[in-house]
């Protein structure tokens, strides 16, 4: 009953955030001879009319890939972000909508995403790993990012947490490499029922990466990566190494 | 049917000039030239995340079935993909094989609490319209996602493949229902089988809101 409670006033509160951004609307005028305005945000969805070059626009909401607009007799319907990536301001300026202006789009940039993979050399060779972030890119070629991530196998389980830093040199080309640096912190138990490993308890770690990203879309990516890391443990240094695939977006 | 809506569209522009003309209309006609006019891209509001929560029926392999109740994070990334993160719990009942064993319960306490996270990809397979009402059209979409992610269970955390379906309709402009089926694989040691994997499925039913 009290989660209940909770979960409404999370929602109240979470609406009442959205009301009270009452910000004044953007509107643009149409430069290209014709646009379909659909029903909703996908190109599945029924184009329900039109809108000609010279009309004025009332932009409203976007999601990916899409505006949501309203022309000048009222009527409302979404448009792809390509279709009206060549409009102007009132002012007579060129628009800068987000998602269609090209260059440096990966400036100044959120990122989050997952990867999964396997250690393949090492003392968790055979593990299975995720590793979850979230990460700034202030240029478009290098970056910040925090991770968390476990890796599993039938007798040890771990967990980790890291900082990296990425340099994506040539971020333009749609298969685009980069380099990852960072540092971190690994924490090994057995599984119930096993020995413990003798790297064992919780570990400094340094990492470096090499891997290559695939851009899907404008703002998603998968990526392959292969990375290397030196363990400090209590006597020496330790090495491992693991293979992993994942995927990112950023906003 | 297009000389239809020529014709509809004509009348209601026709109505408009009339209906500004009479000035009958000037809260309309005032808004397209007094409301301010912000130069920035910024001003647009972004509909990117979804957050929600949900319940089912969750059939763990050799145990009971439970109800449960979960939470979701949303990310949509492009028209077609979407990021999402998953988390569930439940307290877990009797083994069959610990009904009937003299023994008794394998592990008490926390160990029996069933927990789950996962991270998501989704396609959006197939997106249309569906109608409750003549002339109400919500948006919705048939979604397959897959991803990996983290079970917790009589002690032992094990790495987990998740694999589903899913439907989603919109019932408001930022409210959607979701209807999920998941099924969540991994290798577990508390009970051994012949293959070493272990499934259990999941049926939800969630409520989403859109930011």
């Amino acid at each position: 009953m009290r989660q209940n409670k909770l979960f409404i006033l999370f929602f109240v509160l979470v609406s009442s955030m959205s009301l009270a951004k009452d910000k004044a609307i953007l509107r643009l005028q149409v430069i290209d001879p014709y646009a379909d305005v659909h029903s909703g945000p996908g190109r599945g969805y029924p184009v329900l009319h039109a809108i000609e070059e010279g009309e004025y626009i009332d932009v409203l909401t976007r999601r990916p890939g899409w505006y949501e607009v309203r022309t000048q007799n009222g009527r409302v319907g979404w448009v792809t972000a390509a279709k009206i990536s060549r409009t102007i301001q009132v002012s007579g300026e060129p628009a800068d909508l987000p998602d269609v202006s090209f260059g440096d789009y990966l400036k100044n940039t959120w990122r989050v995403g997952y990867s999964a993979g396997v250690f393949s050399s090492g003392e968790l060779d055979g593990s299975d790993l995720w590793s979850a972030f979230v990460g700034y890119r202030a240029t478009s070629w290098l970056g910040v990012e925090a991770e968390y991530g476990k890796a599993y196998r039938e007798d040890v389980r771990g967990d980790y947490y890291g900082v990296n830093v990425l340099v994506e040199p040539i971020s333009k080309w749609r298969l685009s490499p980069y380099l990852l640096l960072g540092l971190g912190n690994i924490k090994i138990d057995s599984q119930p029922g096993f020995v413990p490993l003798p790297l064992n308890s919780s570990s400094d770690y340094q990492n470096y990466a090499i891997g290559t990203n695939f851009y899907l879309g404008r703002n998603f990516l998968i990526k392959l990566e292969y990375r290397s890391y030196i363990v400090s443990t209590d006597t020496d240094d330790a090495g491992l190494g693991s293979w992993r695939l994942g995927f990112n977006t950023f906003f | 049917m297009a000389i239809r809506f020529q014709h509809v569209l004509l009348m209601n522009n026709a109505c408009l000039l009339l209906a500004c003309l009479l000035g009958a209309s000037g809260s309309l006609a005032s808004t397209q030239k007094d409301k301010p006019v912000s130069g920035s891209a910024s001003s647009i509001d972004n509909e990117y995340f979804e957050i929600g929560f949900n319940t089912g029926i969750l059939n763990l392999q050799d145990f009971s079935s439970e109800f449960t109740v979960g939470a979701n994070v949303s990310f949509k990334a492009t028209e077609d993909f979407f990021l999402q993160f998953n988390y569930l719990r439940t307290d877990v009942g009797l083994s069959s094989f610990e009904k009937d064993s003299p023994v008794g319960r394998y592990f008490e306490g926390d160990d029996r609490t069933y927990s789950h996270y996962d991270l998501l990809v989704g396609y959006n397979l197939l997106q249309g319209e569906f109608f409750f009402r003549e002339g109400e059209a919500n948006l919705s979409t048939l979604y397959l996602v897959a991803g990996v992610g983290d079970t917790e269970f009589g002690g032992e955390a094990n790495f987990t493949y998740t694999l589903g379906a899913g439907y989603e309709v919109s019932f408001a402009r930022r409210f959607v229902m979701r209807f999920d089926y998941r099924n969540f694989i991994y290798t577990s040691n508390l009970i051994v089988e012949e293959d070493g994997s272990t499934r259990n499925g999941l049926l939800s039913v969630g409520l989403g809101y859109l930011f």
